[in-house]
């Protein structure tokens, strides 16, 4: 069942303990879940709202007070909040009650889900291979039907790329549309807060909920929040839709390719404009560097609280350096130590200007040159991924080549803060799901979703989901 | 960027208050020549006149707001995820012996 439909079903008690059975039944497949979250008590105090009765999921740095918040990382496996996150409170005041905390790649700086301290997330679509990161517990249980909601967050493409390899609906709002107060940072001019549904409209009913002001978070925007539910429009005559051609000159899939084209053409029938554009390649081969210097540069100063003194897994040592010096090399893995030498470096007083100064000008450059052509259109479109999901013995045995555009082109969303969404185009390799993308202009997230549920139309995928024996 | 060795990263390591062992010093090094040809390319681009972009959105916001307390949580919470307190302090080894 989706959200709209329990709503209207309304029977809340069911849908949360079935929930919590099916989360319980399928993690030894999926092994999606970090900490399960016993609903009873939660049961006896659901607020009325709009997510009345709706079991959701967590992505596990989202601070949860009393319950345990590990980011997926061994320094922190034994963290317990004092206080909620925003959204948090958001959904339980709208009614929702929180079934899971979910998987994720260590501190969320992955996009494979295989760092996570308890072990690999597994595709719902096929075992062997990866949910995708870094929120791929959240996305595998949307995916696997146990959960219509699972919170989640982007900083490169997060929640757009597990959504792709997973088969759901995955959202990525407006830099400061929804709270980041209680969420443990990545880098914070990139990271954002978002979530899975399994279809769109559930999605904008999702972001009525969690979006809006908060006085707690310093990027939060001030922006009135739409009733997005009410104001999709699957009328799209007119709108201007933009194809991404350089995410098309990378691919290589002829059949991901041939479910992109049959977007396109459903768009062009529904009414829409629909204009190729090339832009600047070298810009377009520069997002992954960029993404690189700036997130690992802005990881390593967030991360840098991670010592064990105040909370986390210390460790003992004979004096405060070298507690917190065997807290970090313990708590913390290989890959994770590593990417904050490399931030540490380019954060050098003498690298800053030829490393991360360099990536902030870049940055900006990309934005301006896909903004010029956003600006006069409504959305702009490609494939989430050129592949589904890869192996998991590939990946680790790094057999996987990615290509530097049509594999990270989402990044552009983060940069720029645009809203972007991926949702499910159709299946390749006979039952492996791919999925679409969609960026529209700041703040204009109903764009996004009109066109999203015109696409959903197109492929018939709504509400799609993969029974897990 | 110029090349590293496996000692240089041991050590850069040891200012972020962690190590890396034999095996990690010299992954570094290897993967930080990958980085570095990525960074070819994005110092490739000539951005003369350009200025950073630090944040999304550079739209001013009021970090301002009424002097009034909105978020407090007790002595014993704060500590609560402290592995050895004493009299309300964090306890680590003498500085001073």
């Amino acid at each position: 069942m989706n959200i709209i439909e329990m709503l209207k079903d309304g029977n809340d008690q069911k849908h949360v303990v079935d929930a919590y059975e099916l989360a319980l039944k399928v993690q030894p497949s999926i092994n999606a879940v970090v900490t399960f979250i016993d609903p009873c008590k939660q049961l006896e105090e659901v607020k009325e709202g709009k997510l009345k009765g709706i079991p959701v999921a967590l992505k596990d740095n989202v601070n949860t007070k009393g319950i345990k918040t590990t980011a997926s990382s061994k320094i922190l496996e034994n963290y317990i909040p004092v206080y909620d996150a925003t959204i948090v409170k958001k959904l339980k005041d709208a009614g929702a009650v929180i079934i899971a905390k979910t998987s994720m790649d260590e501190l969320a700086m992955g996009g494979t889900n295989l760092s996570a301290a308890t072990g690999p997330v597994y595709n719902p679509y096929d075992v062997t291979r990866i949910s995708g990161g870094s929120s791929g517990g959240s996305a595998a249980v949307v995916a696997s039907g146990v959960v219509p909601l699972a919170i989640g967050s982007d900083t490169g493409d997060s929640i757009r790329k597990p959504a792709s390899f997973c088969g759901v609906v995955g959202v990525k709002p407006t830099y400061g549309r929804i709270s980041r107060y209680g969420i443990i940072p990545y880098a914070s001019s990139l990271d954002h807060v978002g979530y899975f549904t399994r279809n769109v409209k559930d999605a904008a009913l999702a972001l009525e909920v969690l979006a809006g002001y908060d006085p707690m978070d310093a990027t939060s925007s001030q922006r009135e929040v739409p009733e997005y539910s009410k104001l999709i429009n699957s009328d799209i005559t007119g709108k201007k839709v933009i194809v991404f051609k350089n995410v098309l000159n990378h691919m290589n899939n002829e059949e991901t390719l041939a479910l992109f084209q049959r977007v396109i053409d459903g768009l062009k029938t529904k009414g829409a404009i629909v204009k190729e554009v090339t832009f600047n390649e070298e810009l377009m081969k520069a997002i992954l560097p960029t993404y690189h210097v700036i997130a690992n540069c802005e990881a390593t100063a967030n991360h840098s609280n991670l010592d064990g003194i105040r909370f986390g897994n210390k460790q003992e040592g004979s004096d405060t350096f070298e507690i917190m010096c065997n807290t970090r090399s313990q708590g913390l893995s290989s890959s994770i130590r590593k990417r904050f030498v490399i931030g540490s470096y380019a954060l050098f007083e003498e690298n800053q200007e030829k490393y991360l100064k360099q990536a902030q000008r870049v940055r900006r450059m990309i934005v301006e040159e896909i903004s010029s052509y956003l600006k006069d259109a409504d959305v702009l479109i490609a494939p989430a991924s050129n592949a589904a999901a890869p192996k998991i013995a590939d990946v680790l045995a790094k057999h996987v080549e990615e290509d530097l555009v049509a594999e990270n082109h989402m990044v552009f969303a983060n940069f720029s803060g645009y809203p972007s969404m991926t949702l499910p185009m159709g299946y390749i390799h006979q039952h492996l799901p791919v999925g679409v993308n969609i960026t529209a202009n700041a703040f204009k997230e109903v764009d996004m979703f009109s066109i999203g549920s015109v696409i959903e139309e197109i492929t018939g995928l709504k509400d799609a989901y993969k029974e897990v024996k | 960027m110029d090349n590293k060795d496996a000692l240089y990263f041991k050590k850069l390591a040891k200012q972020l208050m962690f190590e890396l062992n034999d095996q990690e010093a010299n992954e570094m090094v290897q993967e930080f020549e990958e980085f570095n040809h990525l960074l070819t390319h994005l110092a490739s681009i000539d951005t003369t006149g350009v200025k950073e972009m630090i944040y999304p959105f550079e739209e001013p916001v009021t970090y301002l707001r009424e002097d009034e307390l909105i978020h407090v949580i007790t002595q014993q919470e704060a500590l609560s995820n402290v592995s050895n307190s004493q009299q309300g302090h964090f306890v680590v080894p003498k500085v001073v012996k």
